[in-house]
């Protein structure tokens, strides 16, 4: 149940050098198809941005498309020594570039504008979802690991939509566009052209498959890295307490040391595709150069199509290269996407019920109720028991004897494999959950706080309470001390979910919270273990007014905790054994007898 | 800066050998050009040859030009070599120093950088920097070549090319500057709210139960919306700020290369120079400007490392405020005493007043307890003996020696510390309670294990001790967690041991044979005791009464029920019935 609260260590990281994005070990989405189907139905609101950016892209890559063969029948003119022809083309080419440029900042602006629309909407439709899935989803799956779908996975699938869309589609227009200009001018060269294209794809393959073996392997290093440092400086005091600095640092520079030596491996490698590509273009220079040379000589071409040549090879190489690059990293993005949806396709949460229940008497009914968190594996067997109303119940047992599981069930955390659970004789299936968890009120084992100020935080359950209210909650639950030792008192902002607060004092601050929503029923559960018991006692007292008429439920080791309950129900491994008052049941000389002579058996000596 | 050189001074010949490798790769990219334009000029335009092409000469030229080029990736290879070894070499030396560092900060300097920001300075900034260092030695020589070089051969083709370039040049500095200036305060701001929502995402997936149980979902998907807007805006921002680069570069370039061939059609009017000269004056255009858009780069990546070269100075820069300190050495000749002498404690976060007028005599073998409301000081107060705070007033000793005399690694040595929220690592129970002595056997773990009461789970578990504990021990209960960290404790085998509140999630029964099993095997141990409950107190030799940052009072479970009303309010507030029975 309980789940690491660590923020993924993948958040933060060593980043990779982060040079082309082919290297980079790759990961495949299950169903490229149907996970691309669904990510493009994110855009059909923005249907007119899509249109709009590809009408830039298409803008732009015809300039760029043109622009050399302007450039070549300028250099052609300047060969023949036609110079009047010159001004004109360059008055031309000037158009071309500057609609090149508009073209190009319309793209960047629509890409923008329709990247940041689809992943907001993503991203909120994510985070309701998450928000309402049910409570085992969450118990069941790791935290770090949906949080990282929600931060980096929504992160990958907005930079591919942003940047990798529109570059390709522009690459793949570019390499249209520039075949078919270079047929044009000349099919032989076009086609010698493609050899060397051939040859940077070969070396391009090549390379990305040395370079994915050591990527994945620093990779690798890398994440045992940031394990290391996310591990032991958050727990440096345990470091520290145990004199361990010195085998730390040593297992830490250990890692570090073979980390940067297979990175520096990784990025030489990778620093090496940029002469490699250097070497191929030239090579294809030369290429076009002696070939169009002969042509030339024969008198097939004019010597103005080689210049243009030598634009449009390089031209058509770029794409290519960046499609192999972008193919990595839409296939990642996808991956992420994927892992999106399975949390968007994951059941929501069963709220449903027509009852509203707006007050209550607060009479809770378990009957015949069994309960199993994985199948065959049962841990309420059979329970019952029947709360009046405006009782004090607490329930008591060894740690695994079912008690918070109890809690989990009446406020529908999780849902019962058989039997009944009533309020006021209603079965909370048929009540609006809603309704239900506003009637209770609930102080968790974990100290859930909140990075906001202290009032917000005490007025969690409804901000329109007014100050004056605040103040007397706080004051029943003795946090009014705590809040008052704060620098600014309730506008205090509590930093890192209350980390600037003892345990004790969070305890207190959660128990003001849960007594100002003034709910009928109360759930305590080992809400005050770390508070001092004068504190508690003090707090017991105040819960006498503020409960009167209403039921609290009670779950706690303290026995001084539970001793002045109504009834105290005695559990062990998900079945009732004893059940009666302190009295009663210190009469009767069974378990409860047992757990409280350990009490003065502790203290007899 | 500084920290930069320092680091870098161990690389200096790499970094130097990078520079000049990249220099030669540099200067292989500009001999490029100049051959093509003669092979363009002499090979297929024949300007020598009466306008015949001559195929001989492109294709000798052409090997040439692709030997050179070879000789150029060499270089270029060699160069990545070098900086890579220099820039993760000297990044793995800051990122091993300032891990040392930290792992020598005192709590409270801890404290004051926030585990988060520590991990983030020693991950993130590292690698800025890291980048920093190798964009220094390659990005920033490869475009100054490439601009000097550049505009060197530029001007060597004909002097009024250069024209153009004094005419490009500032156009692109005022863009990138443009851009630069207005960018980098937004990439702090898109910071900032991307933090907002991750932490809210965080708070959410980790108090699910909290945010149903109080019907807040409607709020929390408003709170999320609201920063869900602002960062998406803010990356519009910076987007659109970004994309206003690369177009208005494209412009400048391609109208500088119109330029060119303006004015070299004007000088192959004249005779000046040959029409490939002016094709290889293209070349070099795009390769000046192109030098300059990395200069903008480079300029992004140095303000962003000099940042992160910031913040990994101050964690260098912090020195472990527990020193030893030269103060007399020579001790009572007891063996896990502890005094404290008119201790005055201040949090040092908000100046709070902790602890004062402590005043504290523990005698070797014996066992105090210490009690008092929540936040009242007890933990404070123990963490003076180990000195992970140190007192702002008095004098706390170990053995009749200050505190500050020692060597803390020594202190430590001899005062164990049980900590109220125990720290597990990902490895297995046995490893988990072996970091009290890592060098300890089996037998000594078991030993340690069940006087610990904790043997019989552990036993239980799917595979014993050498089951890996998960999520940083949640897959434990908050019980095996406080028996696990008590054999750990148990196993360093201190002087002195101290308890911080790690029986609370205990029964009764399991606390008592714990401290049975304290007292008969680990008799002459110190025993300092913090608790809640005051069957864990009462057999304590002594007890000490915490209230109000001071002690009320001290002394055995029957002198305190005598004498103080604190101890009876809270024995009351706990066994008010007892008497009744």
């Amino acid at each position: 149940m309980n789940q690491s609260t660590k923020s993924s260590a993948a958040q933060r990281g060593f980043g990779p050098g982060n040079r082309g994005g082919m290297g980079k070990p790759v990961e495949k989405a299950k169903d490229q198809k149907k996970t691309l189907g669904r990510l493009a139905a994110y855009f059909r609101p923005d249907l007119k941005y899509v249109l709009f950016l590809g009408l830039a892209v298409v803008g732009a890559v015809a300039a760029s498309v043109i622009a050399p063969s302007l450039q070549s029948n300028a250099i052609d003119n300047l060969v023949k020594g036609a110079f009047g022809e010159i001004p004109g083309i360059l008055a031309a080419m000037l158009m071309i570039y500057i609609l090149n440029g508009v073209a190009t900042l319309l793209q960047g602006f629509f890409s923008a504008r329709l990247s940041q629309r689809v992943i907001y909407r993503l991203r909120g439709e994510l985070f309701g979802k998450v928000i309402s899935l049910p409570i085992p989803y969450l118990d069941n799956h790791s935290h770090g690991d949906i949080m990282s779908r929600m931060t980096n996975d929504a992160e990958n699938v907005s930079n591919v939509i942003s940047s990798s869309l529109s570059s390709l589609f522009s690459g793949a227009l570019t390499l249209i566009g520039t075949v078919f200009m270079m047929v044009r001018y000349s099919l032989p060269l076009t086609l010698l052209t493609c050899v060397t294209v051939v040859l940077s794809i070969v070396t391009t393959n090549v390379m990305s498959k040395l370079m994915r073996k050591y990527y994945v392997r620093r990779q690798q290093l890398l994440g045992k890295l940031n394990g290391i440092v996310e591990e032991k400086v958050s727990s440096c005091k345990t470091v520290t307490a145990y004199n361990l600095q010195a085998p730390t640092i040593r297992e830490f520079n250990e890692a570090s040391d073979e980390m940067t030596k297979t990175g520096i491996i990784a990025d030489v490698i990778g620093n090496a595709m940029g002469p490699l590509m250097n070497m191929i273009n030239n090579f294809s220079f030369v290429i076009v150069a002696a070939f169009g040379a002969w042509f030339a000589l024969r008198g097939m071409i004019s010597v103005g199509v080689i210049s243009a040549f030598i634009i449009y090879s390089k031209q058509f190489s770029r794409p290519i290269n960046e499609l192999a690059q972008l193919y990595g990293q839409i296939q990642t993005a996808l991956a992420g996407a994927e892992r999106i949806f399975d949390i968007l396709d994951a059941e929501k949460e069963d709220k449903s019920g027509e009852t509203r229940l707006e007050t209550t008497k607060g009479i809770i009914e378990f009957k015949h109720v069994n309960f199993s968190y994985v199948p065959g594996k049962q841990v309420i067997h059979d329970f019952n028991l029947k709360v009046e109303s405006g009782k004090k119940i607490a329930l008591v047992g060894s740690t695994g004897s079912g008690k918070t599981t109890v809690i989990n069930l009446l406020m529908r955390f999780y849902d019962i494999d058989s039997g009944e659970i009533t309020v006021d004789g209603m079965n909370i299936k048929n009540i609006d959950c809603d309704t239900l968890r506003d009637t209770i009120g609930i102080v968790l084992q974990d100290t859930v706080l909140f990075t906001d100020t202290v009032r917000n935080n005490l007025k969690y359950a409804d901000r329109s309470i007014s100050d004056k209210r605040m103040i007397e909650a706080a004051e029943l639950s003795n946090c009014d001390k705590v809040v008052a030792a704060l620098p600014d008192g309730y506008d205090t902002v509590l930093t890192g979910a209350g980390a600037n607060l003892s345990q004790g004092q969070r305890q207190l601050l959660t128990i003001g919270r849960a007594f100002l929503s003034y709910p009928h029923i109360l759930i305590l559960d080992e809400a005050t273990s770390s508070v001092d018991t004068r504190t508690e006692l003090h707090i017991q007292n105040a819960m006498v007014e503020l409960m009167k008429n209403r039921t609290s439920l009670i779950i706690a080791h303290r026995l001084s905790t539970i001793r002045d309950a109504d009834q105290i129900v005695v559990m062990d491994h998900g079945h009732i054994i004893e059940t009666g008052t302190h009295d009663e049941l210190l009469a009767k000389g069974g378990n409860y007898y047992q757990l409280y002579m350990t009490q003065f058996a502790g203290n007899a000596t | 800066m500084k920290l930069i050189f320092r680091f870098m001074k161990k690389y200096w010949y790499m970094a130097l050998l990078a520079s000049a490798f990249m220099i030669g790769e540099v200067y292989i990219d500009l001999l490029q050009p100049r051959m093509m334009a003669e092979i363009v000029n002499e090979g297929i335009l024949g300007l020598s040859n009466g306008g015949k092409s001559d195929l001989n000469l492109v294709i000798n030229t052409g090997i040439r030009m692709m030997l050179v080029v070879i000789g150029g990736g060499l270089c270029g290879l060699l160069s990545a070599v070098f900086t890579n070894i220099t820039g993760q070499g000297a990044g793995n030396d800051i990122r091993k120093l300032c891990f040392e560092r930290i792992m020598s900060f005192s709590f409270s300097q801890t404290d004051d950088f926030s585990t988060g920001s520590l991990i983030t300075r020693i991950t993130n900034d590292v690698t800025q920097v890291q980048h920093l260092i190798m964009q220094l030695i390659r990005g920033l020589v490869r475009c100054l070549m490439f601009f000097i070089g550049g505009s060197a051969a530029l001007l060597s083709l004909d002097m009024s090319f250069g024209v153009i370039v004094a005419c490009a040049f500032p156009l692109i500095i005022i863009d990138v500057t443009f851009v630069v200036w207005r960018t980098n305060p937004l990439f702090t701001v898109l910071q900032e709210s991307l933090d907002r929502l991750n932490n809210i995402i965080q708070e959410n997936v980790t108090g699910i139960r909290v945010v149903k149980a109080f019907v807040q979902e409607k709020n929390e998907v408003g709170r999320f919306d609201e920063a869900n807007q602002h960062l998406v805006d803010t990356q519009f921002n910076v987007m659109m700020l970004l994309s206003y680069l690369r177009p208005v570069m494209n412009i400048v370039l391609n109208f500088a290369v119109a330029g060119i061939i303006y004015v070299g059609s004007n000088q192959v009017q004249k005779g000046a120079i040959a029409p490939g000269s002016v094709m290889a004056a293209i070349t070099y255009i795009s390769q000046i400007l192109n030098g300059m858009m990395m200069l903008a780069m480079i300029f992004q990546t140095l303000s962003r490392g000099l940042a992160s070269t910031k913040r990994l100075q101050e964690v260098i820069d912090t020195q472990s405020e527990i020193r030893q300190e030269q103060l007399p050495m020579e001790g009572d000749g007891t063996r896990g005493s502890v005094q404290f002498e008119n201790v005055k404690f201040i949090y040092e976060d908000n100046g709070a007043e902790v602890l004062h007028d402590i005043n504290l005599s523990i005698t070797p073998g014996e066992t105090l307890a210490v009690i008092g409301a929540t936040g009242c000081g007890k933990t404070s107060l123990v963490s003076l003996i180990p000195r992970f705070y140190d007192a702002a007033e008095g004098h706390v000793y170990v053995d009749g020696v200050d505190v500050r005399a020692y060597d803390p690694a020594e202190l430590r040595k001899k005062v164990t510390v049980c900590l109220q929220k125990a720290e597990f690592f990902s490895t297995t129970i046995r490893e988990n309670i072996a970091l009290g002595d890592p060098e300890a056997n089996d037998d000594e773990i078991r030993k340690a294990a069940a006087a610990a009461q904790a043997d019989g789970f552990i036993l239980q578990q799917a595979e014993g001790y050498d089951t890996v504990v998960a999520e940083r021990g949640m897959s434990l209960s908050g019980g095996q967690r406080q028996r696990i960290a008590i054999a750990r404790a148990l196993l360093k085998k201190g002087e002195i041991l101290i308890l911080d509140d790690v029986t609370s999630a205990l029964d009764l029964k399991t606390e008592a044979a714990l401290y049975a099993a304290l007292n008969r095997e680990y008799s002459d141990v110190t025993k300092i005791i913090i608790a809640q409950r005051i069957a864990s107190v009462r057999n304590a030799d002594r007890i000490v009464v915490l209230d109000g940052g001071t002690i009320s009072d001290c002394g055995s479970h029957e002198e305190l029920m005598d004498r103080s009303s604190v101890y009876r309010d809270i024995y009351h507030s706990q066994l008010k019935e007892e008497e009744a029975l």
